[in-house]
């Protein structure tokens, strides 16, 4: 009985340690200066799940720099998802003028704030470099009566009730919105009476059951079926075609007489108020790091595409980018005044 | 026949003894993992996340699998022991396995929960081989519609689940529905009942409102329990089996279940708890002592335990066929296919035919080394009934704060968990049952988004709920489960009547 008991114990202490040490991260501590920074732990962060996008990035990018040597202290990534990554926002408010935390964002950045999700927006981080770029791309089922861009801009100038768009994020977001950008650069009027439809992650099965007449989403999402042929793309939104074999054949809008291009891009990011030699440290270990072999195998790999940019273009282009979906958000009503 | 020659050779992977260490290792792992309250496969595959990428893709995929279907064997051990279920897949455990328990028979409640989730995941597995392209074909045809009836039918087994008193249960499930509106709203960008706080914007985790009513509800009750001194420890322990009587009772529902949660678990918008939750309703209705249910019958623990295995096998075929996420668990595992450099999608049993092959010859090795690890592990925690309450609870109120933490790593949940746990303990106190409050809460938002994604691509018309023969039998089958055992009851009643004045 006694042993018992006590096995027991053991086995809970275990399976605490087991399932506390899932959440918990390390800590650095120690004083660091310009001189021998980076000192001790960093603190590698994904404002989303783990598998998810930008998981994916900042794992990629710790474990490259940790292969090519290029950061030498250790840098554990751990998760702080939430409300689009505006939970982890809210955190690295708390950390102003520390040097320590690194940290991945998107488009969501922009729009949380747009959408009147949170109050704080990229201002309120410190842009380090912009990273990788993914691209929209809007799919249709195989037998489906759309072949080109022009073809479902038509539909929507005659009937903006005749096409249904879905995508995973929620209305408001990104999913949404790059599609808008493209109906509007196409002169389709009355953008917010186009019907989207947010599903989550079954999004891709209702445009294979053609329960939903577009897909708007992300080309890296959906590469695998455009290459089996389950799924066609109509176009996508970069300003030249991308990747390889079928992916490269499929057109650019502005091929396509859309003059609109929409980059979901992926960038690297540090605390407000990041010390000026950190600032300098990431900016140049960035430019250090895209240049190497393993980080071109990872591209390639995972479809992305180059979009480095160092700090002050990346930041500007984030003004831009942030001016793009004001608009489209002031033009359908959803813009959080 | 031949993915039978491509099975063939993915057991000449599988079967490599490093392999079938990863299996192990990941198998026990997950049941480790199931067992401890909010902590489920998803987050046990997302643990493992980081080390896929130093182990090969083939070790990564098994150890994986082997987690996620580890889970379902390890979740429902706290759901019998404890009525503290770790994962909404194990919720349907606690119906019919915690009244065994306190009825003293534990042990069989063990040993058929893991035989039948092995028999439904061998089941599975099996299908899995033979049909999983027909089956992937024939899941996506559910749009909009199709899955609010799927929804509806699955909430219409709440009716069976609130023992007596409807209007009760009716409350139950109304509040859970209240629960699930909150956050933003997918469909308009619109923030609902979030009062200013970040952290409610993603919603209530469904997880959460279980560990509360369930585990905290749990030492609620037993520290009034301590109070009066009202405890019960078990001191004898028998054999770690069951009866041929039981097993008697048990074949057929395991049978039956096994392919209800296959498919279930292979629709992209269901999943494990629904499957579970359905299989258990379907045995109660189908059942020649239905009253039995709900106070340890062993066929109610034996479907769900069959149904949700097999439901985690499932889930793995719109992800392998056709690259999309069929639960939580395999979204995560998505994620790990793209480090490793595998592109989901339809090419990839023939890109990558090694791999997946592999997988799936060691979901027959796993379900097999987990029954066998299963039944012995299962003598040592059966033995977690001779702890003092005095000691045990503390260590599930402190194991349900942890849980509820690696959801999401936040602070907030830990209140969100309180609030939920004295709402739990009222409403044990009113006698309003829980469970139509859990289900709704994990259907409710599905269920309300589904609606409005049909109206919105039927341009408002009702029409759409009722244009596919899906829809039509999914609408028929919600309105047999609900008058069947009205029907019944009256019928019985009628006769009892109709006796008395013979």
């Amino acid at each position: 009985m006694r042993h018992l008991t006590k096995s027991m114990m053991v086995l809970v202490t275990i399976v605490l340690l087991l399932s506390t040490a899932t959440a918990l991260f390390a800590n650095g501590g120690a004083e660091t200066t310009a001189e021998n920074y980076p000192k001790g732990n960093l603190d590698f962060v994904a404002p989303g799940g783990a598998g998810g996008g930008w998981d994916l990035t900042i794992r990629t990018t710790a474990k490259i720099l940790k292969d090519t040597n290029l950061v030498s202290v250790p840098m554990p990534v751990r998760n702080n998802p939430g409300a689009g990554g505006s939970v982890h926002l809210a955190s690295l408010q708390e950390m102003k003028g520390q040097d320590r935390t690194i940290t991945v964002y998107s488009p969501p950045l922009l729009l949380t704030k747009l959408a009147g999700t949170t109050d704080l927006g990229y201002e309120d981080v410190t842009p380090l470099a912009g990273l990788i770029a993914d691209y929209a791309a809007f799919v249709v089922k195989a037998d489906s009566p759309y072949k080109t861009m022009a073809d479902l801009m038509n539909a929507l100038k005659s009937d903006i009730k005749s096409v249904k768009i879905g995508g995973i994020s929620s209305a408001g977001s990104m999913d949404h919105l790059q599609f808008l950008i493209m109906a509007k650069a196409s002169g389709v009027k009355n953008l917010n009476k186009i019907d989207y439809v947010s599903f989550d992650d079954s999004a891709v099965a209702m445009v294979l059951g053609g329960h939903i007449d577009l897909f708007s989403t992300g080309l890296s999402e959906v590469a695998g079926l455009i290459e089996s042929g389950d799924l066609r793309a109509l176009g996508q939104t970069a300003d030249h075609r991308v990747g390889t074999g079928i992916i490269a054949e499929i057109p650019t809008c502005k091929e396509q007489g859309i003059d609109a291009t929409f980059i979901n891009w992926r960038g690297i990011f540090g605390p407000p108020e990041m010390p000026e030699y950190a600032v300098t440290y990431w900016r140049e270990t960035i430019k250090k790091l895209v240049a190497t072999d393993e980080w071109a195998a990872a591209k390639e790999m995972n479809g992305w595409d180059d979009a480095y940019m160092d700090a002050p273009e990346f930041t500007t282009f984030l003004g831009k980018a942030n001016d793009d979906f004001k608009s489209i958000l002031e033009e359908i009503g959803m813009l959080h005044q | 026949m031949e993915s039978i020659m491509q099975l063939m050779q993915g057991f000449t992977v599988a079967l490599q003894p490093m392999n079938i260490m990863w299996v192990t290792i990941g198998g026990v792992l997950g049941t480790i993992i199931g067992m401890l309250p909010g902590l489920g496969p998803a987050t046990g595959v997302a643990v493992l996340l980081p080390l896929t990428f130093s182990m090969g893709p083939v070790a990564a995929l098994i150890t994986m699998g082997g987690v996620y279907y580890g889970a379902m064997y390890g979740g429902s051990r706290a759901s019998i022991l404890l009525n503290t279920p770790g994962d909404g897949a194990a919720v349907a455990a606690t119906f019919d396995g915690y009244p065994m328990t306190q009825q003293g028979r534990a042990e069989a409640a063990l040993a058929i929960s893991a035989i039948a989730s092995f028999i439904g995941g061998v089941i599975a597995t099996g299908f899995m081989v033979l049909v999983s392209v027909p089956v992937a074909r024939f899941a996506i045809r559910f749009g909009a519609a199709e899955y609010f009836q799927l929804y509806v039918f699955a909430l219409a087994a709440t009716a069976s689940m609130s023992k007596g008193n409807r209007i009760k249960g009716f409350m139950a499930m109304i509040i859970g529905l209240m629960i699930a509106t909150i956050g933003i709203d997918a469909q308009s960008g619109v923030k609902r009942f979030t009062f200013g706080i970040l952290e409610l914007q993603s919603g209530i985790d469904f997880l959460i409102v279980i560990i509360a009513i369930f585990a905290l509800g749990e030492v609620f009750k037993s520290f009034q329990n301590i109070k009066e001194g009202k405890t019960h420890v078990q001191k004898d322990f028998g054999r770690i089996w069951i009866s041929r009587e039981d097993w008697k009772r048990c074949v057929i529902p395991i049978l039956r279940s096994s392919p209800l949660g296959f498919f279930i678990g292979a629709l992209p918008g269901a999943g494990g708890t629904m499957a579970s939750l359905m299989a258990y309703n379907n045995e109660r209705q189908m059942s020649k002592h239905p009253d039995e249910f709900g106070k340890g019958a062993i066929e109610g623990l034996a479907a769900p335990e069959a149904a949700n295995n097999a439901a985690s096998v499932g889930a793995m075929i719109p992800m392998l066929t056709l690259g999309i996420p069929g639960s939580g668990t395999t979204a995560v595992m998505m994620g790990a296919l793209m480090i490793l450099g595998m592109k989901p999608g339809p090419l990839l049993f023939q890109q990558q035919p090694v791999i997946i092959w592999g997988l799936i010859a060691s979901m027959f090795i796993g379900n097999i080394i987990l029954a066998i690890v299963n039944i012995p592990l299962a003598g040592g925690l059966v033995r977690v009934l001779s702890v003092p309450p005095k000691i045990l609870y503390p260590i599930v109120l402190g194991l349900s704060f942890v849980g509820a933490y690696a959801i999401s790593y936040s602070v907030m949940d830990f209140y969100i968990l309180l609030v939920f746990g004295v709402l739990g303990y009222i409403m044990g106190k009113a006698k309003i049952p829980t469970s139509p409050l859990i289900l709704a809460v994990i259907v409710g938002n599905n269920m309300e988004q589904s609606f409005r994604r049909a109206f919105t691509i039927s341009d408002g018309s009702m029409q759409i709920f009722f244009n596919s023969p899906i829809s039509i039998v999914l609408f028929a089958l919600t309105i047999i489960s609900i008058c069947f055992p009205m029907g019944k009851a009256v019928f019985i009643k009628m006769r009892e009547r109709r006796q008395a004045f013979a």
